[in-house]
């Protein structure tokens, strides 16, 4: 298996290499392109475990219900080519070694079926910093590609750094981080849109993204006609 | 005739020079500038019918624009309506389909017709597509990198990502995958079969929009 990033900028997306028999996991409706001995299923497990449930807390966490899962059939080595909505970069992480990922809802694109993909509460940090703050958690050997909204930028943390949360794309899990606000106080915070922020401390590396797809959506949606609920 | 292709893929924005009397057919709306002495005539190319068809089937406008460099060298700049790569193609006597949208510009040796798809029309992009033939250099556009594929056996591509294939392909709508899978997810995709080459696009339009949706306000129930 051989997970490549494609394009720089814009419209960065996958290419999934995969020898014959091998599995691909991706986001449900990800898959743009395939060559035609690619069986796709669509499950609601990223590995042979977990069922219905991991799928509703996956839907929970701004993440797709559904897993596909493409196998390359036949004796051929077969491809699939993964997009995200969003404009932006696509990166490939490589997994195992130095302990489990952690993926923000929403920037998940696909992994290696050796990876479990699995829904993280946050408890209260995760009330209180809004929708975007719910994470996957990624553990085990492989890639996991992961999605941006914009450029995304790799940063080795050594000390301290704060991200709003926004901005938060892929953390190791052997960092450290608290829920904080960007204003003065949390009203400020909030009446200012800043939000919340994530300040991450002790050592691994983190991927950010240039833009905030929450931003984004609340700049274009009162531009369109509203919604009868 | 000269052009550039600038920014690609995120931006692309086409620049063509004409020489004197050259001529370029574009999309109405996709001129961004030009120099002053530009000659442009609007017109339904390939006539009434053939603009009907056009702007119903293929998605594209009624009316086309020729632009015509007089008596000096003038340059024109296009950029489609959406973000993306921008593709030029040269064709000899050679035939090209395009899906909805996809076309930007020609050189005046082409020809664009709607292409009637039957009903699996229904369940991809429209009943029309956009059959494209002669000689000359054809410009496409598409939202996302336009990637080219040469397809020999094989091929699956997801509804809404493909841009242009050339006639010796074939395709039919099918399901992703298994019976659960269709049920389940509302993947349609294309399979294109034989020999030629295909061009797809890495975003989805369609996508986009259905991101966008639940960001709108909602309206209040009370007058």
């Amino acid at each position: 298996m051989y997970v490549e990033a494609m394009q720089s900028g814009a419209f960065g997306w996958a290419l999934v290499n995969l020898d014959p028999g091998e599995r691909f996991v991706a986001e449900a409706g990800s898959m743009f392109r395939a060559s035609s001995n690619v069986d796709i299923d669509v499950t609601t497990r990223s590995r042979d475990t977990g069922g219905l449930m991991s799928g509703i807390k996956r839907m929970i966490a701004g993440e797709s219900f559904f897993f596909s899962t493409f196998t390359a059939v036949g004796d051929d080595p077969a491809e699939v080519g993964l997009a995200p909505t969003l404009q932006g970069e696509v990166a490939v992480i490589d997994c195992g070694g130095r302990g489990a990922w952690v993926c923000a809802g929403g920037s998940y694109l696909g992994s290696s079926p050796h990876l479990n993909v699995d829904t993280q509460f946050q408890g209260l940090r995760g009330v209180l910093s809004g929708e975007s703050l719910s994470f996957l958690l990624v553990d085990g050997a492989g890639p996991l590609v992961v999605n941006a909204f914009g450029k995304i930028t790799e940063v080795e943390v050594t000390g301290e750094l704060t991200v709003d949360n926004g901005h938060v794309v892929a953390f190791e899990d052997s960092l450290e981080y608290t829920i904080g606000k960007a204003g003065g106080s949390w009203a400020q915070s909030f009446l200012t849109g800043e939000g919340v922020t994530m300040t991450f401390s002790g050592q691994g590396r983190l991927y950010v993204q240039s833009h905030n797809p929450q931003e984004f959506g609340n700049s274009l949606g009162p531009l369109l006609p509203p919604r009868r609920s | 005739m000269d052009y550039t292709i600038d920014s690609r893929p995120s931006y692309s924005l086409l620049e063509v020079t004409l020489a004197p009397g050259e001529q370029l057919v574009t999309e109405a709306g996709a001129m961004a500038w030009m120099d002053s002495n530009m000659d442009v005539e609007t017109s339904v190319r390939g006539g009434l019918m053939s603009g009907v068809k056009r702007a119903i089937g293929g998605g594209e406008s009624f009316f086309q624009n020729t632009y015509t460099a007089q008596g000096e060298p003038g340059t024109i700049g296009l950029a489609p309506g959406q973000p993306g790569d921008v593709y030029a193609h040269e064709m000899e006597a050679g035939e090209l389909l395009l899906e909805r949208g996809a076309y930007l510009a020609s050189t005046a040796g082409i020809e664009t017709n709607a292409d009637f798809q039957g009903l699996r029309g229904l369940f991809n992009e429209g009943l029309f597509i956009l059959r494209v033939s002669g000689s000359g250099l054809l410009f496409f556009n598409a939202y996302g990198d336009i990637q080219e594929i040469e397809v020999d056996g094989s091929y699956v591509v997801d509804n809404g990502h493909a841009v242009a294939w050339e006639p010796s392909l074939d395709y039919r709508l099918t399901r992703a995958g298994r019976i659960r899978s269709f049920l389940f997810s509302d993947q349609i995709i294309m399979e294109f079969s034989g020999r030629g080459r295909l061009w797809v696009q890495s975003r989805n339009p369609r996508s986009l929009a259905n991101w966008i949706f639940p960001f709108r306000r909602v309206e209040s129930k009370s007058n």
